[in-house]
């Protein structure tokens, strides 16, 4: 197998918030930037809100102040690494990037004064900071009388069952379920956003619901609302049915998560950013305390990435970034990297009620106060791979990767040369 | 409180007790079978899926051999349906006794177990996961058995011929009437609602639980020592075969190929109580050890859920003077008229679940006897529902029939092909508000996702039936996933530890249902 080198001024290994967004910030300061990945992120999974913080154990109201207090009791905590100035940096940073890429006028709206509260696909309420515009009127505070409409063709989104948990907690909700003529018995919310997309399409789903639905309500639909314009989808169906309309996220794949993505990837990629993807990194070399070089094993051969910075972004165990083999012995996939967060000897790894907070959810590379990987100077740690937080619980999983991302390509910007720094 | 007669009662829903019902049901009585759970969910259900040929047995165990051979030709006839003809092979690996293949050569052929030597070349050809370095190979019949369909088959049959399925129904108390027993009172466990249950004959086959109910019938020194197990289910068919470590029966020495998965067990640890369902990580990691020594790489195959089942092995305890005292594997049919001077009341334990049908057999002979009646069992000719063509199982039978009309049907669960109308027509037939029960009737979230996508579809799904309620359904997925995660926690590794973290990400990330209203 033949091998060959190429250089960058930093490579970032992962393709999900984390990784885009610190190659992103890394190419606007002027760097070369690869990002390099097996496959695409966890964008495609989640919900596609900035989670910043939503439980801390109860449920958060405001995550700013919320945010200041996990510092001051979590120094071990990815956000007390970061600091709050830098998550408010991110988000706003975020929040003006996502205007100017490929979807015209769709915006995410919120701050970190109070979280909103959006209804899942099981009918709970799950608490954000930022929010894309197609799921701003699902806020629970603002919905009075709601329909959720589903299709018998989408396994993935059960409208009464949703109505039915929102009604419980005092929301005014019912549900419809709309007969649509698909080709398939089955689609995924993926293949109906395709239709969406089309406005003659989006004429007809929209007759027929109007007779379904009663006056003064809100509707609530599974994410869907097209991939390629979802503000005018939006503004359209809104405009038709004579109503606020909001989606709400179901099982993967996630369309808010995959318009994330391609919001991320055209910044990378306007900043002059490489991304390959299908190139999963399988080896690397060192000098000393640093890394020297990445291996990615692509298309029939290898090929070497050689940059003074690297940026571990390749997520926790969901992910595969982190890895428990058979002997119970953890790894950092990509690089080796020691980890830190490991349940004590004697500990147990799980515990056995489900919904309890797990020791191992905690695992993480072991980094500095500047996202440093222990033992390898050269690498700073991002996303997921960081350790210290449970995401999901805390409901923190956007937040801590955007703003790790964030901080890490600050970090290396700073040090690349005087003019590249980020201020 | 409601009132229940009938002729005999069944008390106890695993293989054995399904199939004295079943035999009671072909000769024509009126038959009530109750279990304090749902069909199959003790031994029965927790088990490898192994048919024996009887080879295991052949050195160790002769009598057991004969039976073995005997019920695996029986049960492929009138259970066809549940069972794949995947055949066995016993390999001597590097760390077997060489010269053992030839005692069970010699043990086979005393017993009737059909076996055949074959050529190292030939083994490794059709199971080429194998160890390399296998010195010899026999192929015997063993073949696997879908023990919830044939548990569920039967419960079929028994209803059509008028009988009553009570599961969830717990027995509160016995009914005695001087030297008789009368039936039993039970319990729903759903409704609170008690029943009396008056039965001309009472059959406990309540397995590793036999003592414990033979206690509230005041009948002494039924003593069943539990015997627990563990196996473990990897992700798919590492091997096609059932492939059996030529030794002397021993821990981790079986991998069952059956459905989408293959099944490594056991192990045999007594404990004082059969509800002990526990796994211990020191058990766990001599499994894994015992995989690769059979299928070198084992480790790395995904390890989708572990499990432990408890034996009832009996011990009759009753002093009568002589030395009776005999633990045994074999099972044990008690008439306690003879042995207690208890009448109408009979305890069948012990066993193992390819002979479920015979010890039914046996049962029902006896009590036929003591009613001084005389009807002949059936069980040996008449197919169970579903079984009827005589025409075995084969994998890929369900992708095959999916095919077909692929963009009509919707697929709740991909990993084990439940499709939409399958799972509504059981929701609706079998009245269920459980998820868990739902599983063992269709096998839904039991393939590599262990629910991870499937489970929130059939909520959806189950709340759409008539009367269920929002709180019921939320309550369903959530005992569903704990259901799981507890067969999943110590083994969790690998691909399987990704996964099970990506479904924590759709329930908890995506779903949030921690924080479902209350």
């Amino acid at each position: 197998m033949r091998s060959s080198e190429l250089h960058f001024d930093a490579v970032v290994i992962g393709t999900g918030v984390a990784g885009l967004v610190a190659a992103t910030r890394l190419a606007q300061s002027g760097a070369r930037v690869a990002v390099v990945a097996k496959g695409v992120g966890s964008t495609h999974l989640a919900p596609a809100t900035i989670d910043v913080l939503g439980y801390a154990p109860d449920r958060v109201d405001a995550p700013g102040p919320a945010l200041e207090q996990l510092i001051a009791a979590r120094p071990d905590h990815p956000y007390a690494l970061i600091g709050a100035d830098i998550v408010a940096d991110a988000l706003s940073w975020f929040a003006e990037l996502v205007p100017s890429g490929p979807l015209p006028g769709y915006v995410y709206g919120g701050s970190l004064d109070h979280n909103q509260l959006l209804p899942t696909a099981l009918g709970a309420l799950r608490p954000s900071a930022l929010v894309p515009e197609t799921m701003a009127n699902g806020e629970a505070s603002g919905l009075k009388r709601v329909c959720i409409v589903g299709t018998p063709a989408l396994r993935d989104f059960h409208p009464a069952l949703c109505a039915a948990n929102l009604s419980r907690a005092g929301i005014d909700a019912r549900s419809v379920s709309l007969e649509l003529k698909l080709e398939r018995a089955d689609m995924n919310t993926l293949g109906i956003a395709r239709r969406f997309d089309d406005e003659k399409w989006r004429r007809q789903f929209c007759a027929e619901l109007s007779m379904k639905l009663r006056a003064d309500e809100a509707v609530g639909l599974p994410a869907m609302l097209g991939l390629l314009d979802p503000h005018e989808v939006l503004a359209d169906v809104e405009h038709r049915l004579g109503r606020r309309v909001f989606e709400i996220p179901t099982l993967p794949p996630s369309v808010p998560g995959i318009r994330l993505y391609e919001i991320l990837r055209s910044a990378l990629r306007a900043a002059g950013g490489r991304l390959v993807i299908g190139a999963e990194v399988v080896s690397s070399t060192r000098e000393g305390e640093r890394v020297a070089s990445v291996a990615t094993r692509a298309a029939g051969r290898d090929l070497a990435y050689v940059a003074p910075w690297y940026v571990l972004a390749s997520g926790g165990f969901a992910s595969g970034g982190i890895e428990l083999d058979s002997h119970w012995a953890t790894h950092d996939r990509a690089l080796g990297l020691p980890l830190r967060g490991l349940p004590a000897d004697g500990e147990e790894r799980f515990v056995a009620t489900y919904l309890d907070e797990q020791p191992m959810a905690r695992v993480g590379v072991a980094v500095d106060a500047e996202l440093r990987a222990e033992g390898a100077e050269n690498v700073l740690v991002a996303g997921a791979a960081l350790p210290g937080a449970v995401p999901w619980r805390e409901g923190s999983g956007e937040g801590i990767a955007l703003a790790s991302g964030y901080r890490a390509a600050q970090v290396a910007a700073g040090q690349l040369s005087p003019t590249a720094a980020i201020a | 409180m409601v009132t229940l007669s009938t002729e005999i009662l069944v008390i106890g829903g695993g293989a054995t007790g399904t199939g004295v019902a079943w035999d009671a049901a072909l000769r024509g009585y009126d038959v009530v079978l109750v279990d304090r759970l749902d069909l199959a969910e003790g031994t029965s259900g927790r088990f490898h899926g192994m048919l024996h040929s009887g080879g295991r047995y052949a050195v160790k165990d002769p009598r057991a051999a004969e039976e073995c051979i005997a019920e695996n030709r029986i049960l492929r006839r009138v259970a066809a349906d549940c069972i794949e003809d995947t055949g066995g092979m016993f390999v001597t690996t590097p760390s077997d006794d060489p010269d053992f293949a030839d005692r069970l050569l010699e043990g086979c052929r005393a017993t009737g177990v059909d076996c055949e030597e074959i050529s190292v070349q030939e083994a490794l050809r059709s199971e080429p996961r194998l160890h390399p370095k296998i010195s010899r190979a026999i192929r015997v019949p063993d073949a696997n058995i879908d023990v919830w369909k044939t548990v569920w088959a039967m419960g079929h049959g028994v209803q059509q011929r008028g009988g009553r399925i009570l599961p969830y129904h717990a027995v509160t108390a016995i009914h005695r009437e001087g030297d008789e027993i009368t039936g039993a009172r039970v319990r729903d466990a759903r409704t609170g609602e008690e029943t009396d249950v008056h039965a001309r004959v009472t059959v406990n086959a309540t397995g590793a639980w036999a003592g414990q109910l033979a206690d509230m019938a005041g009948i002494e020194g039924v003593r069943v020592l539990p015997g627990r197990g563990i196996m473990i289910a990897m992700n798919h068919r590492l091997v096609n075969t059932v492939v059996n470590r030529c030794q002397m029966p021993s821990d981790g020495d079986i991998i069952v190929p059956i459905r989408t998965v293959s099944v490594i067990g056991t192990t045999d640890v007594n404990t004082d109580d059969p509800d002990d369902h526990s796994v211990h990580q020191d058990e766990v990691d001599a499994m894994l050890d015992d995989g690769e020594k059979l299928v070198p790489g084992f480790r790395q195959a995904r390890a989708l859920r572990v499990w432990t089942g408890v034996r009832p092995l009996f011990e009759d305890a009753k002093p009568t003077g002589t030395d009776s005292r005999d633990v045994t594997r074999a099972h044990a049919l008690l008439d306690h008229a003879k042995r207690d001077g208890v009448g109408r009341f009979f305890t069948i334990t012990g066993g193992k679940l390819t002979t479920f049908r015979l010890m039914a057999e046996e049962t029902m002979n006896a009590v036929v006897a003591q009613l001084g009646e005389s009807r002949p069992c059936t069980t040996s000719t008449e197919p169970l529902p579903g079984s009827e063509s005589s025409e075995p199982y084969r994998l890929g039978e369900r992708l095959a029939r999916k095919e077909a009309d692929l963009i009509d049907e919707q697929m709740i669960c991909e990993c084990e092909l439940v499709p939409r109308h399958k799972l509504e027509e059981t929701i609706t037939r079998t009245g269920s508000t459980n998820l868990d029960d739902i599983r063992r009737q269709l096998r839904l979230g039991m393939g590599p996702c262990q629910g991870g996508f499937c489970i929130y579809r059939a909520a959806g799904i189950l709340h759409a039936r008539d009367g269920m309620t929002a709180e019921d359904a939320d309550s369903s997925l959530v005992n569903f996933l704990q259901e799981r995660w507890k067969g999943q926690r110590p083994i969790l590794y690998g691909d399987q530890l990704r996964q099970s973290r990506l479904d924590d990400w759709i329930f908890q990330g995506v779903l949030d249902v921690e924080h479902l209203p209350s």
